[in-house]
Formats: structure tokens, sequence, C-alpha cells
């Protein structure tokens, strides 16, 4: 029987963390092999002893982190590890071929091993985790982008670690980074959310787990996202400016910017993208409006929030222009 | 005898059926597995308690606004460095607690605990400083709650005239500071059901920058601000066999303490307007309710999901008056409030299946509406305080709707060799604006191909047309715009896009290398004025290398580009000037990482290097081309971290860093308070800051 191809992105995991890829290694260099044995099917069984007969040779520190997490709970009959349960088979699968005798020279019979040289399907490594976590992850996770491109839960989660890297703030960034590297490389623009400072993480905006928001966003709109942290900017005002009330992302870019504020483009010319009434917000400000030669209000300091201070929307009943 | 029936058979028996049977491990499903013998002598289960304790302390060289920002570490001087992280566990019951940066104001906390398959808790604080700017200064004093001027202030028509101003500015500083309470957590009654819960508050206060303004002059005004922000989450999810139902509530209450504020023109007014309002952000109130379903069907792998959101927005605060000035009569307010509401809803299908062995197909469609519902009234207008303009203005509630359909199908046409396509569609629909509807068609294709199990290319391309029904030129006139604009949002707009992925990780070497990039082009041909095109173009390539067990080698790159292109027209007509912006960024990071050197030390260097470059060039008929000067950033930073496992209980950690962040920026540069005639700035001056930052702390573990 042949094993269906496995789409997990090469070096996804790796990138992902490094120490993940010394956990990998050092499970490596135990002796256990990663690979199948070409064209040879064995039927395997459960083993005898079950996590007694993983352990008598994966005793590293990687393997033995499992214990310290809620995956090894004896007295939890949900854990693995919970009474009755299978212990390490019940996520690596049935492991009595794999445990038994090879010849001198082989390579011992796969496991289902959740790392990028696992040749299992992603579906059914996923199948492994979601048999107890389907409540844990979203309604739409078969519709999301990580679903349908066969993300790995272990492309980003490590189930053996104490601490999983990617559920922490100081440390998911860079794991989602592993995928999402031209994002992670915003976040270094002149002005950014705090990601690089390791002061945020991509799921204060972003549901990992998927939905059918766009861009699996943590809330239903992208502005309900943005209004979690910013809901002084929700309104509804009386003097609102329409396409903050639709997107904030039609004058942010939520990534970084080489532009304070996160604006997509500097002011005036943001402005007057969709403003071009006579008077001030037609005309061509050039550089003769700089410091050194005719400072002009609508180029230096806020630009046009000099006056226009309200861009969000303003409640005062003056505040039709946005400057109250 | 316990016999534990394998969770392979039940996969196997569920709808992951084909899948499974190409499992690694086939025959594994008709086990039943006699347990009884797995006593698990050699397994080391955690009970007891351990935690780490960090003492130490940090020493910042220099004042930095920009690179404490979020970091706390603003002001030059010595930080405490405490933390630690512990955790204990017995009977199933586990209790873990992480504390980081005490000594800073990015302090965090956090305590969660659980009971194994039946409960689990979380409390959480954290704070999150914001720094802007490192020279700012002003006049005003905001002791008495509105900002007030100085008494000797002398006003004066422009600020050339201001002739206390070098005597009554002091330092001002733009920040605030955020703190984050959470407390939540999640109940397991039964096997299939999950109740959930979870309450933060926000808190930010501190200082922003506002402008005020009087005619064509303003004053940039230190606005103190103290927001509070209150969530709650609850949910209710039952998930049995193939069927998962969810029911959620979340409540988001904004309070600000402050309907508005006032401040006194520093400039030369008309006499009673020497005082002015202006409107802070109003208190809001967003309840959604969601109803979720996910069901997975027996067949094809086919999963549906179902999800309905319905929310509403309440905002009451009550209005400020047209104007503060004691001489001008106006007419009384329509209302004393908004009582403004909008009703939201969205709704949101999806479908995924592999109809055959080789093909998977999705579809999606989801309808978005924001109802404003605020009543419209006409409103005199007071302007600068000064006169009622005399016309009547109606306010006006936007409300606009998003229809979205996705499909797309993927075919493994090899087993190396996947093949997508897929076709967009978006409608949207707007009240009060100048396009009733437009929508948006868009075609891709994509390509997944892996020659080699080593080697992987991903090409993903298309196009896509957003087509208007009209638009009203008629109605832009009413608002006194040039009907030859289209803003960009709502106008036809033709867009190329491309993506490629190449990832490659040797054969037996520990190595893997990654290219991303990505290409988009917009063309706005409708468009006379305004946004007439756009291009984007990013790539990023990232190397990791597992020289040893104990060395890993890092390199990573990643540029990009946005330009744009813009019209404008000082005539009233046609264009008569154009723009075109142009955005570089560039970034590298590299490092090295060594442990276990003789067997106690760790070993880490990072360097990142980024950089920003605008320019903003400007084509009129009067003048020709003009460039303006390029707008710069500038961020380097150089870490190394040094462990040192002094014992099996004690480490001690070394940090040196050094970070240097400096821009060039025309809109700041040479603008003391007084530089524009007509604007009292706050004399912000670009960043060019250099910061050494050295640590030592010892980490001590204890275990029970």
């Amino acid at each position: 029987m042949k094993n269906a191809e496995p789409y997990r992105r090469i070096g996804s995991g790796m990138r992902a963390n490094i120490l993940k890829y010394l956990a990998v290694a050092l499970l490596a260099s135990a002796p256990l092999a990663l690979h199948a044995q070409s064209g040879e099917e064995t039927v395997s069984k459960y083993t005898r002893k079950g996590a007694d007969t993983c352990l008598s040779c994966h005793e590293d520190a990687a393997a033995l982190a499992i214990f310290a997490t809620a995956h090894a709970v004896p007295l939890d009959p949900r854990s693995p590890f919970g009474h009755g349960q299978l212990q390490c088979e019940a996520c690596h699968g049935p492991g009595d071929t794999h445990a038994g005798r090879v010849r001198r020279g082989a390579e011992r019979p796969p496991l289902i091993y959740f790392n990028e040289r696992d040749n299992t399907a992603v579906e059914v490594e996923n199948s492994m985790c979601m048999d107890c976590h389907a409540s844990d992850v979203g309604i739409g996770w078969h519709a999301g982008a990580h679903a349908f491109d066969e993300v790995s839960c272990a492309d980003c989660h490590q189930s053996h670690a104490r601490v999983d890297a990617v559920t922490q703030t100081s440390t998911q960034a860079e794991v989602c980074a592993a995928c999402h590297q031209l994002q992670k490389n915003e976040t270094l623009k002149a002005f950014a959310h705090p990601l690089f400072e390791e002061k945020m993480s991509c799921t204060a905006c972003h549901g990992m787990h998927g939905d059918t928001v766009a861009a699996q966003l943590a809330r239903v709109t992208l502005n309900d996202t943005c209004y979690q942290c910013h809901a002084d900017k929700r309104g509804p005002y009386l003097w609102e400016h329409a396409p903050v009330s639709e997107d904030c992302g039609l004058c942010h870019a939520p990534h970084g910017s080489n532009h304070p504020g996160m604006l997509t483009q500097r002011a005036p010319l943001l402005c007057q993208g969709c403003h071009s009434q006579d008077g001030h917000p037609s005309v061509a400000y050039e550089d003769d409006g700089l410091a050194s030669a005719m400072p002009s209000r609508y180029l230096l300091a806020q630009g046009c929030m000099n006056c226009h201070s309200q861009v969000h929307g303003s409640n005062h009943p003056s505040g039709t222009k946005l400057t109250r | 005898m316990k016999l534990q029936q394998p969770k392979l058979a039940r996969i196997a028996a569920g709808p992951g059926a084909i899948l499974v049977m190409a499992l690694a491990a086939p025959g594994a499903g008709a086990q039943s597995v006699d347990t009884s013998e797995w006593i698990c002598e050699f397994c080391p289960f955690q009970s007891g308690y351990h935690g780490d304790y960090e003492v130490g302390a940090t020493n910042v060289s220099e004042d930095s606004a920009y690179l404490g920002d979020a970091t706390g570490y603003d002001e030059a001087g010595v930080y405490a460095d405490l933390g630690g992280d512990g955790a204990y566990t017995r009977d199933g019951h586990s209790l873990r607690w992480t504390l980081e940066d005490l000594g800073l104001e990015s302090r965090s906390a956090a305590i969660e605990g659980a009971k194994s398959g039946r409960f689990d808790y979380r409390l959480a604080y954290r704070e999150l400083p914001r720094r802007q700017f490192n020279t700012t200064t002003t006049i005003f004093d905001a002791s008495g709650g509105d900002l007030s001027l100085p008494a000797s202030w002398v006003s004066a028509a422009d600020t050339s005239g201001f002739s206390s101003l070098d005597t009554t500015l002091s330092s001002q500083a733009i920040a605030s500071d955020r703190s984050y309470y959470e407390i939540g957590g999640n109940y397991l009654p039964g096997s299939n059901w999950k109740l959930s819960a979870d309450y933060r508050r926000q808190q930010q206060e501190g200082s922003k920058i506002i402008g005020g303004s009087y005619y064509t002059n303003a004053a940039l005004l230190p606005v103190r601000i103290d927001y509070a922000t209150d969530e709650v989450d609850l949910g209710i999810r039952y998930a049995k066999d193939s069927l998962t139902l969810a029911l959620g509530w979340y409540l988001s209450d904004f309070d600000n303490g402050q309907t508005g504020f006032g401040w006194q023109h520093p400039f030369t007014t008309a006499a009673g307007a020497e005082f002015a309002t202006l409107a802070a952000p109003p208190d809001n109130r967003f309840q959604q309710l969601t109803l979720s379903a996910a069901y997975a069907f027996p067949a094809y792998n086919a999963h549906a999901s179902l999800s309905a959101a319905f929310g509403e927005i309440e905002q009451t605060e009550p209005f400020l008056a047209y104007s503060s000035n004691p001489l001008l009569s106006t007419a009384a307010l329509p209302r004393s409030d908004l009582d403004g509401g909008i009703d939201t809803s969205r709704l949101a299908f999806a479908f995924t299946a592999s109809p055959f062995t080789r093909t998977k197909i999705r579809l999606s469609y989801r309808h978005d509406e924001r109802d404003n519902k605020t009543a419209r009234d006409l409103w005199n207008r007071v302007i600068a305080d000064s006169f009622v303009s005399g016309e009547l203005e109606l306010n006006v509630p936007y409300s606009f709707t998003h229809d979205t359909l996705r499909a797309s199908a993927e075919y493994r046409l090899f087993d190396t060799l996947r093949v997508s396509a897929g076709y967009d569609r978006i409608d949207k629909d707007y009240d009060f604006q100048e396009v009733a509807e437009h929508s948006e068609d868009t075609g891709w294709g994509r390509i997944r191909w892996r020659p080699l199990q080593t080697l992987e290319l991903d090409a993903r391309g298309g196009t896509s047309r957003r087509d208007v029904d009209r638009y009203d030129e008629i109605f832009a006139a009413t608002l006194g715009q040039n009907p030859l604009l289209r803003k960009y949002n709502l106008a036809y707009r033709y867009r190329e896009f491309g993506e490629i992925s190449l990832s490659y990780s040797p054969p037996d070497l520990p190595l893997s290398i990654v290219f991303d990039s990505l290409y988009a082009e917009d063309t706005y041909t409708n468009s006379q004025l305004g946004l007439t095109g756009g291009e984007q173009i990013r790539f990023g390539a990232d190397a990791n290398w597992l020289v040893t067990d104990r060395a890993t080698v890092y390199l990573n790159i990643g540029f990009d580009n946005l330009s744009s292109d813009q019209s404008g027209s000082e005539a009233s007509g046609a264009a008569d000037w154009r723009a075109t912006g142009d955005d570089d960024f560039s970034t590298v990071g590299a490092g090295l990482t060594l442990n276990s050197i003789a067997d106690k030390f760790d070993l880490k260097f990072d360097y990142t290097r980024s950089s920003g470059d605008s320019r903003i060039t400007i084509d009129t008929m009067n003048s020709g081309g003009t460039e303006f000067p390029k707008l710069l950033s500038d961020f380097d930073q150089l870490r190394a971290t040094l462990s040192y496992q002094r014992s099996e209980h004690l480490e001690v950690n070394l940090e040196l860093r050094y970070q240097s962040f400096s821009t060039e920026d025309w809109a700041l540069q040479g603008v003391a308070p007084a530089t524009i005639p007509v604007v009292l700035s706050l004399g912000a001056t670009p960043y060019d800051d250099d910061v050494f930052i050295a640590g030592i702390s010892f980490r001590y573990r204890i275990n029970n």
C-alpha cells in the first residue's frame, strides 16, 4: 500500500523553532529511523508494554519533556497517559514493528512522527490531534488556509515541550514566521506593532485555527479585530469618515509601514487620494513647503491632521470637517 | 483486563476512512489492545513543585523613546531584572505561574491552573508602554483638565509673534501605558461539552497628540487620555462524533472618562473664541451573539460549517455644545446625544470535500453587513467658534454590505504535482457614497510541485477586476469633489498578482533554504484623478543550518517595494499634477547559536538590520518635477547572550545589546514649535538614538 503523499512545507519545522529542530535531532540520534523501508510492507501491532517499550530507547530530554505536559497526566482519562490509554502509541501509532528487531544496517519501520521527514499524510497526523482537540479548533478549520494547504498541527505545536512556543507571546511570531516570512519582515519596518519586541503575538489579530473570515482574523471583521485594542475608534460618530467605518486597512498597513501611524502613504497624498475639493485639498504640495523654505501646514508636523485631527470621526456637533 | 479501542481504528471507521486506509500502520484498525501490562514504570510523571527564579540588573545607556517603545527601556539607567516561572503538579491538578520583566513598564504576570480533563483557568496581567519622540515640548498646562496657556502668554496672528514662547515651553512626553488584566477559564462538564468564559480589561493612560485648529491656524495639543475597555467572551460548545455546535457571546465596552476637552487658543482669535473644545472618543458598547455549527460527512472527507453572528453597537455619549463661545447664540441641538446604533451581521458558510481521490474542493460564502441606524438630523455648524455657518448639514450614517463567494479546487496530477484554481467574487453595497455597488471578480491558479522530497515549488498567480456600476459624479459634486476623481476603494481596478515560494532542504544535511516572493500591480484605468496605479514587489530568503547538534546558523534577507501613482487637479478640471510614491524596505538578519560549550555555556549572537527609504516626487505643469528629500529609517541591533550553567540549580545569564535607530523625515526635520507660521507644533524631531544595553541575571531552579 502506498502512503498518501505528505505536503508539509519543506523546512518549516526547522525554521519555526531551532529548539524544536534540536529536539528532532536528538530524537533522530536515538535508535529510531525516520524513513520507511522502501518497498516493504509491514503490519504493525501495538507494543506489549506500551510506553515502557518506547522509553527503553527514547530516554532523551526532548522525549521525556512530555511528562511535564497535559499530555501525560495519569489521572486524566482523556490524556494519552490516562488510565487505559495508549500512551506514546496514542499519537504515534502502533509501535510493535518499529520496536522489534531489524536487520543490521536496516532502517526501522516508521511511526507517525510529526516532523518534516515523516511520510505520514498530514491529514492523518492531524486526525490524531483532533481526536482530542476538536473542540479547541475553530468551527471553520476545515475551510481555512492552514487546513486546505495541509499544514500539520505539529508544524506549529510542540506536543512534547513543557511550554509550547506557539502559545507564548514572546516566541509565537518566530513560529509563524517559518512560513510567513514576508509578514515577519514587515514587522521590522520603522512603524509596526511590537511583534519584533516580543510584546505582541500574531494571534492578537489572527485566529490561526481558521474561520470563514478573510485572513483568518480573530474577530468577525477586520475592524472588529482592530477595535479589540482600539475601541476608541469604533464610534459610531456623529460625523463619520466613510473608509474608517468600512476598513481600517484602507489607510493603515497593520503589519508595518515606513510611515508613522502605520499609514500606507504620507499625508497629504494619502488624503488626496480621495479628496479633490477646490482649495487646499487639490493643491500639489511641493518641496518648497519644507521647513527650510516656506514651511507648510499641509506637509509638516502632522500634515492634514494638524487641523483635521479627528480623522477617525468626530462626535462634536460642529465637527463635520473632522476638526473638532 | 482493559481492552482499549485504538484511536486509529476509530478514525478508520469515521470520515477519515479513505486517508487512514493509506496510513503507515495498516491493519492497526482491527486491533483491540490489552493495556493491562502497560504499567509505565519508566514514565517520569511530574509531581510536586519546580520553579525558576530570576534576579538581575540591566543598564541602559541612553534615553530613547523609540527603542523603549513597548520594551520599557526608554530611559537611561539601571532596571531590575525580575522574573521566573514555576509549576506545581499533583493528583491531576497543575498550577503554573510566569513572571516577566517585573522591573520594566512592560511587565507581565500570569497564573494558569487546571485539573486536566475537567477545567482550567488563567489570571493574567501585563503592561505595554507606548513611547513617541524624545524632544516634544509644549506651552500648555493640562493640570486642570483642560489645556490652558501660561499666564504670561502673548497671543499673535502667527507663530512669529509668540514673544513668550521660549520662556514658556516645557518638556512634554508623549507617552501612554496600557494595562491588560484577564481572568478566564474552561470547564468540561462531560466528554462532549465545553464551557468557556473570559473577561479582559484594558486601561490606557497617558497622553497623545491631537491638533486643535482655529480657521487656518492650529496648535498641536498634548492631550491626556484615560481609556478603559472591558471585554467578555462567553461560549458553550458541544462536539460529538461528526457534529460540533457552538454558541458565543462577546461584549466590548469602551469607557472614556471624558466627553471632550477644551483648550485656549495661542493665536489671536475673535472675541469669545479664545477657548475651544474638541470631542473625545465617545463611550460605546458592542455586543455580538455567534452561532456556529460544523459537520463532518461520512464520505468524501466532506466538511461543512455554518456561522451566524449578530451584533449591535450603541453610542449615547452626551454632545458638547456647538460652540464654547459665550457670545454666540446657536440653535438648540437636535438631540442631546447621538443615540447611535449600528446593527452588524455576518452569515458564513463553508464546504470542503474530496469527491475524488485526487481532488479537493472548497466553497465558501460570507455576508457581512453594517447597518447604521443612527437617525439623521440637520445640524448647525459653528465655524472656528466665531460664527454660525448658516448652512444646515445632515449627518451621514454609513452602511454597507459585503458578499464574498470563493470557490476553488485542487487536483493531484501526480504525487509530486498539484494544481489548483479558484474564483472569488466580492460584491459591495454602500449607502451615501459615490458608488452604490461594485463587484470584484478574481481568478487564480496555483501549482505545488515537489520534484524531489527535498525540493518544493509553490506558485500562485491570477488577476482580478473590480467593476463599478456607476460612479455618481453628480453626488460627488455635491460634496465639492472634482467629478474626475475616483476614490481608490470605490474605483474600477484591474489587478495582476503572483506569488512564488521555493523551499529546499538538501538530503542528509540539516539545512533549509526558503525563498518567498510576491508581486501585485494595480491599474485604475478609469481614474483620471486620485490613485491611478500601484505596485508591490516583495521577496524574502531564509536559510537555517544545524551545523552540529550544538551549533546553528541562520541568515535571512528581505526586500519590498511599494509604489503608487496618483493625479490631482488644482484647476478643478483635468489632471494638472502627478505624484509618485516609492517605498523601499530591506532587512537582513543573521545569527549563530552555540549550545553546551564545555557542557556549561550557551552562546548566541543575533544581528538585525532594517532600513526604509521612501521617495515622493511631484510633477506639476508649472514647476515640472520636484523630488522631496528621502524619508529614511535605519535600525540596527546586535545582541549577544551568554548562559553559564553554574550548577544544576544556578544559571548565570549575560546580555549585551547595541541598538541604533535613526530617521530622516522632512515632516519633522527643522520643525521647531514656531517654524510653521500657522501651526504651533510640539517640536518633535527625527530619531537619532544609539543605546547600549548590558545585563546580568541569575536564574535559580528549585525542584521538589
